[in-house]
């Protein structure tokens, strides 16, 4: 069976399901971390095993985030790797032993149910004669382009530990932007799982038009809009959003806000996130239980100039600094006030990431976009006073002549009346 | 505007009391000057503040000598903790300051999470600690010692209040609700991610945190499949579809768990005998788990139950609470220490013990949430035993 959504045409899970990346994705991806490597001068680049997102209540890109490069080089939620830059096959250590297509030869991390991860690591790093090398390791801080919200890093310390007391004669450096160079650039399979994605948040986003009312308790609405996604094959990945009244404080709720109930007027600010073939895609669209007020009005058309504005500023070679001053500089001209929001998209955790708490980005201003990045674009405008605010976006992606919204999606507020 | 509904959201102030007396009584028997929970183990944290981040949840530093703790977070407040100490995205040095703060320059830091424990991180042997911000907080405290002390707040988890009884019998009746979803949609030709979409509504609109429902889904009688975590991809129900599901919801932070097998068709008369001696070992096991009982005579008992009918049955159980909870015991499998462990009126534990037929082609298992008590184990849920059928 298939469902027309927006204009993609999508089975069902049951009839078009996803079957993985293929074997030439995998070599554009290892190779690409070889590339970076070699440039920073490491031997090997490993991922040591993560800490374990779901279990650590942390926010929703975070918990993502936490094992994306395992992810992103393996297609398993959990295991390590090294990959030696000279072109060597990589060593990928699991717990049980499991593998998949693209790693047909794990290694078990120990005995038992629960093995410790340490002497397994330390035994690959060996195998491949790492005794006395420069190893880059992925995901000890926060990153340029990955792991930007985790400036401590994503690494389990008591395996990573007893690692680097079995090679004392190495030396472990971080290297999260050697993998993170290679995540920032999409292969056409991983734009076409993105767009996959973005399609389901919209049908997500419809349902929550369709079912919204006032009176409506806020977690009945939620459970409907994941219950959409989740029959049409997303990953579960929750709903976050803001509830509020037009000019109001605006909360941010990650779950199921049961407790409250919805009235008329009420704005429902949602960032529908699905998942599909494990790369994060994600759809912004505010929705008015009412009809929008005349102020509100040039703050939305603002942000829609910006919004488009921004699309066609984004060309390949253009530098974040650039692109971050013309867009905090572009709602001046009209007397009101617009930042820049954005994100990375991928497996989770995707920058640079611009948010209203770091909108100038120092440390990433010298970074170029390029054609086939993908983020979620989502600029702000403000209101001169800057009571009123407005913000819409969803996944972009990066070709030769700007930025293109895969949804294809018009920004405004929709209105339920 | 929109309105809020009168529904429960936090714990007590002598819940929070009983938890923290309670890890300091364990560290002072230990020998520690306080229990430290770092970035990283947010299971923990969660347990001793309530507070789960939006971001990086919080780290506790719980002096042993009755002082108040002292919490960083990044976002979150609550009955329990009025005003912790703000930060921002890099925890390293706020985490050694804390320390510092408290005195612990050249004291015993007990810190949990660092391994894995006999009742809490129980499949994480390496612990759940972040290696960079706590590789930095030795350095910056080089005179102080840190020990693992994951089994001190363990402990203390390992036995649940009344309080923490009555959230995780509401997860269990929301656990109950989403197997009844499903029940309703099951039929020949469904789209299996359907069984999972039915089922996460239910309990989202019930105020369940979300917690992933897991499911093995397969002809009756074939090798068990691969285990779903997110919505099948690729199947559609047919006649004899077995399906196998942990429903797990979350209410007052504690992860409720039913388990509860369904059938598309009716049961082959081979299975019956399994089923029963599946459900006589769910009964009369929980007539052994009374206090003082300990987990060798369990699972003693257990895995010999079904020789008497020329069967298998093995013990599958582990600890409810805020998430990786213990003992864990799988398919009879118990980890050293734990044969000697006594069960303590007030533990939580999903129950679902294994029953197979001779060669072990068949295999069975069902249960969900029971509570110690002084004359046994009581269900937390109010299903009847058996394979539900679809016909």
């Amino acid at each position: 069976m298939t469902a027309a959504i927006g204009s993609v045409l999508m089975p069902s899970p049951a009839d078009g399901p996803w079957t993985g990346f293929s074997l030439a994705e995998r070599d554009r991806r290892w190779r690409s971390v070889r590339e970076n490597a070699a440039k920073a001068g490491f031997d090997c680049t490993f991922v040591p095993l993560c800490v374990d997102g779901r279990n650590l209540h942390l926010s929703l890109e975070q918990a993502r985030g936490t094992r994306s490069d395992i992810r992103y080089l393996t297609q398993l939620e959990n295991a390590a790797i090294a990959i030696p830059t000279d072109g060597r096959s990589p060593i990928v250590i699991t717990q049980r032993g499991e593998g998949n297509s693209w790693v047909t030869e794990p290694r078990r991390a120990g005995p038992g149910w629960f093995p410790s991860w340490g002497q397994a690591m330390a035994d690959a790093l060996m195998e491949l004669g790492m005794d006395r090398a420069r190893i880059g390791v992925s995901g000890l801080k926060g990153g340029k382009v990955t792991h930007g919200r985790a400036l401590d890093g994503v690494v389990n310390h008591t395996a990573y530990a007893e690692t680097k007391r079995r090679l004392p004669n190495a030396t472990f450096e971080d290297a999260t932007d050697v993998v993170g160079f290679a995540r920032y650039m999409k292969g056409d399979e991983e734009i076409a799982a993105l767009k996959r994605g973005a399609a389901i948040a919209q049908a997500g986003i419809d349902e929550m038009v369709r079912v919204a009312r006032p009176g409506m308790n806020a977690g009945v609405l939620y459970a409907r809009v994941m219950r959409r996604m989740l029959e049409l094959g997303s990953e579960y990945y929750p709903l976050a959003w803001r509830i509020s009244t037009i000019g109001g404080p605006a909360p941010r709720y990650e779950e199921a806000p049961y407790w409250i109930q919805l009235d008329s007027m009420d704005v429902v600010a949602p960032e529908v996130d699905a998942v599909w073939g494990g790369l994060v895609a994600q759809e912004m669209q505010p929705i008015l239980l009412g009809r929008v007020p005349e102020q509100l009005k040039p703050v939305i058309q603002l942000q829609r100039d910006v919004f488009q504005a921004g699309l066609e500023y984004m060309k390949p070679g253009t530098l974040f600094g650039d692109l971050i001053d013309f867009i905090n500089g572009f709602g001046a001209k009209r007397g009101m006030r617009t930042i820049i929001l954005m994100h990375g998209r991928g497996y989770g955790n995707d920058g640079p990431l611009l948010t209203p708490g770091d909108i100038s980005a120092d440390h990433f201003r010298d970074v170029p976009i390029q054609k086939a990045n993908a983020w979620v674009w989502k600029p702000t405008a403000f209101s001169a006073d800057g009571k009123l605010q407005f913000s819409f976006g969803g996944v972009t992606i990066v070709d030769d002549d700007g930025g293109h919204l895969v949804t294809g999606r018009t920004p405004g507020m929709i209105e339920v009346v | 505007m929109s309105t809020i509904v009168d529904t429960w959201r936090e714990y007590s102030i002598a819940e929070r009391d009983r938890r923290w007396n309670g890890v300091r009584a364990g560290a002072a028997m230990a020998g520690l000057d306080c229990v430290f929970v770092p970035l990283g183990n947010s299971i923990d944290a969660r347990y001793l503040t309530q507070i789960r981040g939006a971001v990086q949840s919080s780290c506790i530093v719980l002096p042993t000598d009755g002082r108040e703790p002292t919490v960083i977070t990044e976002y979150g407040t609550n009955n329990w903790i009025s005003e912790p100490h703000k930060v921002g995205r890099a925890w390293s040095e706020p985490m050694a300051q804390m320390l510092l703060d408290a005195g612990m320059q050249r004291a015993r830091i007990g810190v949990a999470g660092l391994k894995g424990g006999t009742f809490s991180h129980v499949r994480s042997p390496d612990g759940v600690v972040n290696e960079t911000p706590f590789a930095h907080v030795m350095q910056r405290l080089p005179n102080a010692t840190f020990e693992d002390a994951t089994d001190i707040v363990g402990a203390v988890r390992f036995v649940k209040s009344d309080e923490e009884i009555a959230l995780l019998t509401r997860g269990a009746e929301i656990a109950e609700a989403a197997i009844d979803e499903i029940v309703k949609v099951v039929a020949p030709g469904v789209d299996a991610s359907l069984l999972y979409a039915v089922a996460m509504e239910k309990m989202l609109e019930m105020g369940s945190e979300f917690y992933p429902l897991a499911l093995y889904i397969q002809q009756l009688g074939a090798p068990q499949g691969r285990r779903w975590t997110n919505p099948p991809h690729g199947i559609r129900l047919e006649k004899n579809t077995l399906i196998t599901d942990e429903v797990s919801a979350v209410w007052g932070h504690l992860v409720a768990q039913e388990d509860q097998p369904i059938l598309v068709g009716s049961i082959p008369e081979a299975w019956k005998p399994v089923i029963d001696v599946q459900r006589d070992v769910f009964y009369a096991g929980l007539e052994r788990m009374k206090p003082g009982t300990t987990f060798g005579e369990l699972n003693e008992f257990v895995t010999g139950f079904g020789a008497s009918r020329g069967l298998r049955t093995m013990t599958l159980m582990h600890g409810r609470g805020y998430g990786d909870d213990g003992p864990l015991i799988v398919r009879s499998e118990v980890p050293p220490g734990v044969d000697k462990i006594e069960l303590q009126s007030g533990n939580v534990f999903i129950f679902k013990p294994i029953a197979q037929n001779a060669d072990g082609t068949i295999e069975f298992t069902w249960g969900g949430d029971v509570v110690v008590t002084e004359s046994g184990a009581r269900p937390l849920f109010k299903r009847k035993h058996g394979m539900i059928e679809i016909r």
